[in-house]
């Protein structure tokens, strides 16, 4: 498996655009100016990164509430986003659905959801369009390890292998679905040995690895793409942030974060070893943080700055038509 | 149910190790080609039944890791009697687990620290590398759940635990049940950087990725310690050129080119068959140490690839029989036999 | 002579036309082809009552089977819709949606609004209502005003064969999700119903008989009975105006408020238990909007606000009769 500069430095922009917005998000929420309920990725971009970088806009992807990072991933415009989190007029969702529901089906993604375990389903739909249209698309489903044991994920798992859809169910078990344990909530070591009993490949990889993502990610897809199927594919990987932002987190071990932040950081991981291996320099890295830092910061101003929806937005767009 | 206890007097506690890999069996090889999956439930009745064995033999405990889930919890939940005894306490290790390699090496260490007598390894080849970098002395029983493994067996896990338990009980002569295996070592600017058992690869990659080897276009060196006939995974391309036996003190060298002219159709992966173009070979001797010749690449210990490396580097390659020891099942079961240990004429 | 057909050829041929028309719908429920993955003929049911009997012969792999697995399928119904599909996935019973409701209400409901209206999702849900088979309380409920509680879904029940085919086909080629409802005592129904491909627009109520002394607003199999009390009332000397609303979202109210200012009396019958029904819904809006023009309160005519009993004796009593109808309209006068 070979990656090109242009390739490296895509996916290194990619997993820092997510980072910072992340991180600028828990900032921004902590001063009470953000809305709602928000649910940071932190911590695990090389999973999004790793799938994502490896599809078109024809491709779908469906998220979890978890999914600002998916939606970077996939091309979603980071000032729509970032204005759309802030309740803006201008933002990706006209600012009707906030944190839990971006989407932007032209760069094919099908919505972050505030219902665990709902987009393998839609997931299903839409490779199932991609097989009618032939147009050589796949699906990714992304779930966390609450949403792995959904009947929804599960039964999509099997109708995915029953119709032989072009998709590919991604498990982020990232160790806990809220405050409860994985260890506990999943019946299995690994979520992905449960691909076994719906007929397809299950694959674990470690989510803190971008390079091991990519590559697994790339097979899947070119098996899915080529009418192999479907296949699960579990990233072990971590949250640096609570569940929802304001949670304390006391579910969770001392200094846990820290650890995985010391020696798994995806982010720390790809830039020593592009770096060793002479392949970016940390010149090309630094410019990237500094683009990185000066577009979240545009964004947030933007965000700031933009115009909340009036009385009249209220009422548009529940239908297509609707007397 | 227990055997006659040992002629000689032992000192007790006596305690076994006991190292599942939880991760073996999941890698990109599922998508690839359809390699099995080894169920965790399934890990965990072998390592039930082998713990039956051990209390046959009269182990007083067995030595796990903990683990972020499965083992751990169904050995906790299931390995107790209907009374809610438990048919051998089980310790564990008090490893702080990160999912990383590290785990495996920090528990065995502490394993050793609470003095095992033997360790029984489930896993593939990579979990038995981790293991066999620490257990220095310590018996190893080697039991086969990954994909293609060259160096654990596969065994039904209750004749592997019998052995284990017979030596770590000292019923068994030790030097005529175990082996001293071979290794290949591998250094960078001076510094071991790692160890493999069967084999160490090296392709003009540039990532180690997924770790699990399968696509050959790149692969350049191949060594090994031993190359059966039998064998799956990379030793295959030697084996099919010359096999090389584990008892042999020599192993082979293979050096691969996609030019040239004289082919080998190797099973790389269960499922996966590779036409690779093979330059030369040539026997390895013990404590013979060489350099790679390409100057840029990754290696592959032992079917994953772990070690990046870059023309600025200074690699070294190393070859000797300082390896594990490793228990020789059939050997152990026929000396226990022969010695008459399983006999017994009490009705108890 | 106009050709009749019953209401599930109509529903059939609707199927037919629209999958020939156009590439993009597709169609998808348990057994809809039948006999997948067993010994005998394929398409050997069409559909656990024959609706869809015969399409597969006519339009290959665009009509699937699907596991028992409500969840999945009618969530991937909603996601191909999303993907430029146009499916029509059958809900085999309404009384089914307890499994898959999220993906209807949660999902498929909210995509337009939930972002910022970037959205269409042409998905229509075929789902049998309705009591009279003697199926009990899990498979005769009337759960229409569930769904019509919900905005962003369009609600449809057809009461005739005409209505059928005309509503199935303008439910295909809306671009927003239609719930469309097929009572199961009316499949055996037979009515006019012309060869051409042909839509009836939403929100058009039907009415279906005129009479200037009291509006009844009936939907579904209920238009049938609101018909028969009808009639034994014309011979006592009472004119009913009957109303098909044909649609409950959306929901033609300015002719039913027409009616009811000619004849000053309304009663709304529904076959669905009474509590937010659409007889309540009606009620109130009626009330709220046509206060002046009426001359007395309006009457219910509901099941009752007890689960659909299984045993004929008890089943009669719970659906809504024509005699109960009847007493309702003189209980105006």
């Amino acid at each position: 498996m070979n990656l090109n500069e242009a390739q490296l430095l895509q996916a290194y922009r990619k997993m820092r655009q997510i980072r910072a917005f992340e991180d600028r998000v828990h900032d921004e929420f902590a001063t009470g100016e953000i809305p709602g309920f928000v649910h940071l990725y932190a911590g695990e971009e090389a999973s999004a990164v790793g799938f994502c970088m490896h599809l078109n806009d024809e491709d779908r992807i469906a998220s979890t509430h978890r999914g600002h990072g998916h939606c970077i991933a996939k091309g979603v415009e980071i000032k729509g986003m970032m204005s759309e989190i802030y309740g803006r007029r201008n933002g990706t969702c006209a600012g009707k659905g906030g944190s839990m529901h971006i989407a932007d089906l032209e760069k094919g993604m099908m919505g972050a959801n505030g219902i665990v375990g709902a987009g393998p389903p839609l997931i299903c739909g839409a490779g199932l369009a991609a097989k009618f249209r032939k147009n050589g698309g796949v699906a990714i489903a992304f779930v966390g390890d609450g949403g792995s044991n959904q009947g929804t994920t599960l039964e999509s798992l099997n109708l995915a292998t029953v119709w032989n859809l072009p998709c590919i169910f991604v498990a982020e078990n990232n160790g806990y679905a809220e405050s409860t344990g994985s260890k506990w909530s999943v019946s299995c070591e690994n979520i992905a040995d449960r691909a076994a009993a719906f007929g397809m490949p299950g694959v674990v990889v470690d989510g803190h690895d971008f390079f091991a993502v990519y590559e697994v990610a790339g097979e899947a897809i070119k098996r899915a793409r080529e009418g192999g199927g479907p296949t699960l594919i579990e990233c072990k990987l971590n949250r640096y942030y609570g569940h929802f932002e304001g949670d304390a987190q006391t579910y969770r071990g001392v200094d846990e974060v820290k650890k995985v932040k010391e020696s798994k950081d995806c982010l720390m991981l790809f830039s020593k070893r592009v770096t060793e291996q002479g392949l970016l320099t940390q010149a090309q890295l630094d410019a990237i943080d500094k683009e990185v830092a000066a577009e979240i910061e545009a964004s947030v101003a933007h965000a700031k700055s933009s115009a909340k929806p009036t009385s009249a937005d209220l009422m548009t767009d529940v239908y297509v038509s609707y007397p | 149910m227990r055997l006659q206890d040992p002629p000689k007097e032992v000192s007790r506690p006596i305690r076994v190790g006991i190292l599942a890999n939880p991760a073996s069996g999941r890698d990109i090889r599922r998508v690839i080609s359809k390699a099995s999956v080894f169920p965790t439930a399934e890990k965990c009745n072998m390592i039930q039944r082998l713990m039956g064995a051990l209390t046959v033999c009269g182990v007083d405990e067995a030595w796990m890791m903990p683990d972020k889930g499965g083992i751990a919890t169904v050995i906790k939940r299931f390995g107790q009697t209907p009374e809610g005894k438990r048919l051998l306490p089980v310790q564990f290790t008090d490893t702080d687990i990160m999912e990383i390699p590290e785990d495996t090496r920090l528990s065995v260490r502490a394993m050793i620290a609470a003095g095992i007598r033997a360790i029984i390894v489930l896993g593939g080849d990579g979990t038995h590398r981790l293991v066999a970098e620490e257990c220095g002395e310590i018996p190893m029983a080697t039991l086969s759940t990954g994909t293609n493994n060259s160096f654990p067996e596969l065994r039904e896990a209750t004749l592997s635990g019998l052995a284990a338990g017979l030596v770590a009980t000292e019923r068994l002569n030790l030097d005529d049940v175990t082996r001293r295996e071979k290794r290949l070592l591998v250094e960078v600017n001076g510094e071991t950087r790692g160890m493999a058992l069967v084999d160490a690869c090296i392709s003009a990659d540039m990532f180690v990725a997924a770790k699990a080897v399968w696509q050959v276009e790149q692969l350049r060196e191949l060594y090994v310690t031993f190359a059966s006939s039998e064998a799956i995974g990379l030793s295959s391309i030697a084996s099919l050129v010359n096999p090389v036996g584990r008892d042999e003190d020599h192993g082979l060298g293979v050096q691969m080119d996609p030019e040239a002219t004289q082919k080998v159709m190797a099973p790389i992966a269960p499922g996966l068959f590779a036409k690779l173009g093979i330059q030369r070979w040539d026997e390895l001797q013990l404590g013979s140490s060489w350099a790679p010749t390409i100057d840029r690449g990754v290696i592959a210990l032992d079917g994953e690839r772990e070690i990046e490396f870059r023309a600025v580097d200074n690699v070294r390659l190393s070859m000797d029989r300082l390896g594990p020891r490793v228990i020789d099942v059939s050997k152990a079961l026929g000396a226990a036999a022969k010695q008459g240990i399983m006999l017994s004429d009490s009705n108890e | 002579m106009a050709r009749e057909l019953t209401f599930k050829d109509a529903i059939n041929e609707a199927l037919a036309q629209e999958m020939a028309r156009d590439e993009t719908v597709i169609a998808m429920g348990e057994d809809n082809v039948g006999g997948m993955g067993a010994e005998g003929e394929i398409d050997a049911w069409g559909g656990v009552l024959g609706v869809t009997k015969g399409l597969h012969a006519q339009v290959g792999d665009r009509i699937m089977d699907t596991p028992i697995t409500e969840s999945a399928f009618i969530g991937a119904a909603a996601g191909a819709a999303a993907c430029g599909m146009r499916p029509v996935a059958e809900l085999m019973f309404i009384d089914f949606m307890g499994v898959c409701f999220d993906q209807i209400f949660n999902q498929a409901a909210k995509f337009k609004y939930m972002f910022g209206g970037k959205a269409e999702t042409p998905l229509v849900v075929r789902t049998m209502i309705g009591a009279g088979l003697r199926a009990a309380s899990q498979h005769s409920q009337c759960l229409y005003p569930v769904f019509t509680h919900i905005p962003g879904l369009k609600v449809v029940i057809p009461s005739n064969p005409y209505d059928a085919k005309g509503l199935m086909i303008q439910s295909i080629r809306d671009n927003d999700p239609v719930i469309f409802c097929e009572h199961k005592s009316l499949y055996g129904l037979k009515g006019d119903v012309p060869e051409g491909s042909y839509a009836i627009p939403f929100n058009e109520a039907n009415v279906v008989r005129e009479g200037g002394d009291v509006t009844v607003v009936a939907m579904g199999m209920m238009v049938h009975k609101a018909m028969e009390a009808a009639s034994a009332l014309a011979k006592e000397g009472i004119q009913c105006e009957v109303i098909d609303p044909r649609t409950t979202s959306p929901l033609d109210l300015e002719t039913i408020i027409e009616s009811v200012e000619n004849t000053g009396r309304l009663v709304v019958v529904d076959e669905s238990n009474p509590r937010c029904s659409m007889a309540a819904d009606i009620s109130a809006q009626v009330t709220e909007q046509a206060f002046g023009s009426l001359r007395g309160p309006v009457k219910m005519v509901t099941a009752p606000h007890c689960p659909p009993p299984f045993s004929d004796v008890l089943e009669d009593l719970y659906i809504p009769s024509p005699e109960k109808i009847a007493e309702a309209v003189r209980a105006l006068k």
